[in-house]
């Protein structure tokens, strides 16, 4: 009986921890494996997927490259949905700002044209949050003010957006030609992919940094994560939004603004989920087109999820998601598996994250069995 | 040119648009009345879709395929029933992750099965009940071509949708199940002091709801469409999850809000038509159903009171 009121506090101190990190670990572990089972059920080479899925997101630098290139916007939808998350808000719509965000920057990229791009990078990547922003706006304050939903409003703004883009690249910001996109934007409003800024000889000598089509927007999305992060731990503006988050009555009657809070979490939510969509046309695309966002989005809510809503975190599931989607391809090309397979392993993350307890139920069963071993 | 737009026409498809998200917003109301939000709504729809497609597609009879996609519905809903009651997971993240599973699953059977993604093979679907000719002159000729033209060109899932709605009304206020039902929803602590089972009532109002969105799915696919696309209910499940608040969570109110949003899209067709006259691109007329949700949702709240505990898992003591 001592021994294990003795041994509580420090195995309490163990499930917490063990909780933070494993939870998320055990949680993908578990989709993968669901996955897997689905792959081999529906009648394909399981383990040659798993093979053809590693060797596309993982087989060397290009591949390397490919994931960190789709992990770039996931990281800023991820943040996104996360700081949402640590306000007690679902932005279920983080796909319309991103459109928007997009839009931004696709725009002031060809009317900037001819500046340098010390002056339009910065102004593109501002305006770009300010466009996210805004177009979370509206549902933040129909939340604030009247209790609307924000998982319903943020979703139909997502199709307004989504349309808004459709008629723009066909009509007012059509590129001269059949193809419904805008013009490129030139070379100094976009971001440069991370091998060119070394020479021939360096990569030759150095070829892990052949990485393909990944793009400097890797820097600003890491420097963005760090940044939420301190924003959360250290800023006032932080406090109030996981107060808020944590309990809206109680930082009422400390005199938090729980409108006003609310109204503030909405919207940075939207300019980071705005700044996912400014990477994708400067550091990938260079343009604006229907189709430029492949549901980044709604995957910044498994993200965001996995990550536990904690910004660093956001990193490493955001990477976990990109190499996925990598990957996806090569499996499809040579295991046959359709890459819609990859929706499924992302629902099952959600599910297994939002459904804790059957991933606590293993974690307590391994614990159980330690403890009868030690006992 | 008005002439044009208000015909009997436009008002036959307000109903029609007006069914798969009456149905999905029913599904709503009873899964909230209970106390479970339901935003997988949208994803158990697609999913009803594609197996009342496959369904169809394998057998060549609609009604199997209405009962099919029924089915899948309810089966899918399960996994929200058991994540939301059981689990006492966060259930508009449990509803998430069924959407986000269902758009993965149809899509990657329709790939595994059909050999290819996008839209599958036409199917055979219901028409229409009654074929009444609308023939005869003069006034009463002019109103039976009316009456006829919105009321009775429909096929049948149109009327059981009407059918279903008056029923859960009367059930919801007038039935023991009801009383439990809503009482569920708003206190589930004393539901449960009196004996009530609220996992397994909460459990029970999940399935209904999938049933339903299921059925909505069918109406896509089997009678309006006659063919399966992916990603084909394009947000109806969260329009529905408004007209349910706009139907101030009661099942008729939530009919009423549907045929709302179906005028709007039926309006919203036949200005399409028209756009060679009225020269707007077609995308503002495509935004319009979703910016009426967010014009709807802004006026009606406050005034509308969601039930008590809707959201919250309930935690059985003792």
């Amino acid at each position: 009986m001592s021994d294990s009121r003795e041994g509580l506090p420090a195995q309490r101190r163990w499930m917490t921890v063990l909780q933070k990190v494993g939870t998320p670990l055990v949680s993908a572990a578990l989709a993968v494996l669901v996955g897997s089972i689905i792959i081999w059920a529906s009648g394909y080479d399981a383990g040659a997927a798993f093979a053809a899925l590693f060797k596309g997101s993982l087989g060397g630098p290009k591949q390397i490259g490919d994931t960190i290139l789709r992990a770039i916007p996931l990281i800023f939808t991820g943040l996104a949905v996360g700081y949402g998350f640590r306000a007690g808000l679902f932005n279920i719509g983080a796909e319309g700002q991103l459109f928007l965000g997009g839009l931004a920057a696709a725009w002031l990229g060809v009317v900037l044209a001819g500046l340098p791009w010390i002056i339009v990078v910065p102004i593109m990547i501002i305006a770009s949050a300010l466009a996210g922003a805004a177009w979370a706006f509206i549902p933040a304050i129909l939340k604030a003010r009247i209790g609307a939903h924000e998982v319903i409003t943020t979703m139909m703004f997502t199709y307004i957006g989504r349309y808004l883009v459709s008629w723009l690249v066909i009509g007012p910001l059509k590129a001269p030609g059949q193809i419904p996109q805008t013009v490129a934007i030139p070379p100094e409003a976009q971001l440069p992919r991370i091998q060119e800024l070394f020479s021939a000889g360096t990569l030759e000598a150095l070829p892990f940094l052949q990485l393909g089509r990944a793009h400097l927007g890797i820097v600003v999305a890491v420097l963005m994560a760090v940044l939420v992060w301190v924003i959360l731990k250290y800023t006032t503006l932080g406090y109030e939004n996981r107060a808020v988050g944590f309990n809206p009555w109680a930082s009422e009657t400390a005199g938090i603004s729980v409108q006003w809070t609310t109204v503030k979490a909405l919207c940075i939510s939207g300019a980071l989920a705005g700044l996912a969509g400014s990477v994708e046309v400067m550091g990938v695309h260079h343009r604006l087109f229907d189709q430029f966002s492949s549901g980044f989005g709604f995957t910044g809510i498994a993200v965001a999820l996995l990550a536990k809503n904690h910004p660093i975190g956001v990193i490493p599931a955001a990477l976990l998601f990109g190499a996925l989607s990598a990957g996806a391809g090569t499996m499809q090309f040579e295991a046959d598996v359709p890459q819609k397979i990859i929706l499924i392993i992302q629902a099952l993350v959600i599910f297994f994250v939002a459904a804790e307890e059957i991933v606590l139920w293993f974690v307590r069963r391994r614990q159980k069995e330690a403890m009868s071993h030690a006992g | 040119m008005l002439g044009d737009i208000i015909t009997p026409d436009l008002f036959a498809s307000a109903f029609r648009m007006a069914t798969p998200l009456a149905l999905a917003a029913i599904g709503g109301t009873i899964c909230e009345r209970s106390g479970v939000v339901n935003i997988a709504l949208e994803g158990i729809m697609l999913t009803g879709a594609f197996f009342g497609t496959a369904a169809v597609l394998a057998t060549g009879s609609p009604w199997f395929g209405v009962l099919m996609a029924m089915v899948a519905g309810v089966v899918i809903s399960a996994i929200h029933a058991f994540a939301s009651v059981n689990l006492k997971a966060d259930q508009v993240v449990s509803g998430t992750a069924i959407n986000l599973l269902a758009l993965g699953v149809t899509g990657f059977l329709m790939e595994r099965w059909y050999g290819h993604p996008g839209t599958t093979d036409p199917i055979k679907t219901l028409g229409p009940i009654l074929r009444l000719t609308a023939e005869g002159g003069g006034f009463l000729g002019e109103v039976w071509r009316w009456v006829n033209g919105i009321f009775l060109t429909h096929t049948p899932i149109v009327y059981i949708t009407v059918l279903i709605a008056i029923f859960a009304q009367w059930a919801i206020y007038n039935t023991r199940w009801g009383l439990r039902l809503r009482a569920m929803g708003e206190h589930p602590r004393a539901v449960d002091t009196v004996g009530v089972n609220v996992y397994r009532g909460r459990w029970v109002a999940v399935l209904m709801s999938g049933a339903l969105a299921g059925l909505a799915g069918a109406n896509l696919t089997i009678e309006q469409v006659g063919s399966f696309t992916e990603n084909m209910t394009n947000g109806r499940g969260f329009i529905a999850l408004a007209a349910n608040i706009f139907g101030r969570w009661t099942a008729l109110g939530s009919y009423g809000a549907s045929l709302l949003f179906g005028l709007a899209d039926g309006l919203q067709i036949k200005l399409q038509i028209l756009r060679d006259v009225i020269r707007i691109p077609p995308q503002f007329f495509l935004m319009l159903p979703y910016v009426l949700t967010v014009v709807v949702l802004a006026g009606v709240i406050g005034r509308a009171v969601a039930p008590a505990a809707v959201g919250e898992p309930y935690e059985k003591k003792g």
